[in-house]
């Protein structure tokens, strides 16, 4: 009996102002965030820095406060175990971050499911349209013959076609832009002709284009694809 | 003097057992926020692929997510409040406490609900798109840890309710409240990082 009415009364009056402590400590790191995003404060990566490090802080607030966690000399292993199991989680999802990134970087899906809606006719995904074109007008061929490309300007409208063909021996690599920057177009990376064979695509992106080979850069030509 | 004696043993081994109890308890928390964390590094990868769909930002309702946080926040601390009323053993405060509790998180599953039902009624469902896969599964594994939390705290609520206060059923409560603690801490990062993070 004496030791219950000597250990008891102590801890417990130490821990209602412990949770009314920690309570009021973490309405106000509840409502400092939400100001701070609502309103507009800050931005950007400062933003979500602040926001994640006062939610670390709120967990040590409650964790302490509310858990009581490494207050006395009982729950040791508790700690270690929650501090190891901290540099797991900080690992696993570091990680996975790091790692769907650069697979992210690398993929660039957008791209991918935008020349996929193109290539099945798929105007829209999600409503955004895709550029896809339903029926397509008229065509216009490139010949490549001796290192040059005929006609060296294309004058073509949107949804018209435009075939490569390679009369030369050899492969051929056409990719749009200047060398050695290129970059795609209508999500086609570089159209490829293989000896003799011809390869079509469709003129879904507007503007002036300048296509070259990407093996032979000075086999070049223009496009110019009207609305 | 040897009732005094017997009474202490009694004690002194009630509480080695405890703190077993309290370690194991505290063990599968663990492993249960390492799950959390999995969803966490699911939900931070995929939460862009919304193939062209409604992001976080044109969905969520930052107002819904404070008053969810306030909710279970006062929830967590009125669970500790009950908690210090067990170890006195007042059985009235204890049912008021814990009672606060319950409803607090009913009212936040219910919260929770609606705002799923919102979305799934507006055809966001979580077959759509990678991010509402996350989201739903992130969100919805704590509302079912929610779930069975007010199961539990309602089976020992009337424990106490038929049988009183004793020792097993403080315990009971004991871990309860830890484990209520738990999710609220969990709820912070959610908060944080699902919701204040889409309009970041």
């Amino acid at each position: 009996m004496t030791k219950k009415t000597h250990s008891q009364p102590r801890s417990e009056h130490g821990a209602t102002g412990s949770y009314v402590i920690g309570f009021v400590l973490s309405l106000i790191f509840t409502i400092i965030p939400y100001h701070l995003v609502v309103n507009k404060v800050l931005s950007g990566n400062t933003l979500l820095a602040t926001i994640l490090g006062i939610a670390v802080l709120q967990m040590f607030i409650q964790i302490f406060f509310f858990l009581h966690l490494g207050r006395g000399p009982k729950p040791f292993y508790n700690v270690v175990f929650f501090f190891a199991t901290a540099g797991i989680i900080v690992l696993v999802i570091g990680a996975s971050l790091f790692i769907m990134n650069n697979l992210h970087y690398n993929m660039a899906p957008d791209e991918v499911v935008r020349k996929q809606a193109q290539d099945e006719g798929i105007s829209q995904v999600e409503g955004k349209t895709t550029g896809a074109c339903q029926g397509n007008k008229d065509n216009h061929i490139v010949v490549i013959k001796g290192g040059v490309a005929r006609p060296a300007h294309t004058q073509a409208s949107r949804c018209d076609t435009l075939t490569f063909l390679n009369q030369d021996e050899g492969k051929r690599e056409m990719v749009f832009g200047p060398h050695p920057n290129y970059h795609s177009y209508g999500g086609e990376e570089m159209v490829v002709l293989d000896d003799g064979r011809p390869e079509t695509i469709t003129l879904n992106e507007t503007g002036g284009f300048m296509f070259h080979d990407h093996l032979y850069p000075s086999l070049s030509g223009h496009l110019t694809v009207a609305p | 003097m040897t009732h005094h004696t017997n009474a202490e043993a009694i004690s002194v081994h009630e509480e080695a057992a405890n703190d077993r109890v309290m370690f194991g308890f505290w063990v599968y928390l663990m492993t249960d926020l390492l799950m959390f964390a999995i969803l966490f590094a699911v939900y931070a990868v995929l939460h862009g692929n919304t193939m062209g769909g409604p992001t976080g930002r044109d969905l969520f309702n930052p107002k819904l997510a404070l008053s969810e946080t306030l909710i279970l926040l006062t929830s967590s601390f009125t669970a500790g409040m009950g908690m210090i009323a067990a170890r006195r053993g007042i059985k009235r405060q204890v049912l008021v406490w814990f009672g606060i509790t319950f409803l607090l998180g009913l009212a936040f599953l219910g919260i929770e609900l609606f705002e799923f039902a919102e979305f799934i009624h507006e055809g966001h469902t979580m077959t759509v798109n990678a991010f509402l896969s996350s989201f739903f599964v992130l969100v919805g594994t704590h509302g079912l840890h929610i779930t069975s939390g007010l199961l539990w705290l309602a089976v020992t609520l009337i424990f106490v309710i038929k049988r009183g206060l004793n020792s097993h059923l403080v315990r009971k409560l004991a871990l309860l409240s830890l484990f209520w603690h738990f999710l609220d801490i969990v709820w912070i990062f959610i908060f944080t990082v699902v919701y204040l993070g889409a309009f970041v």
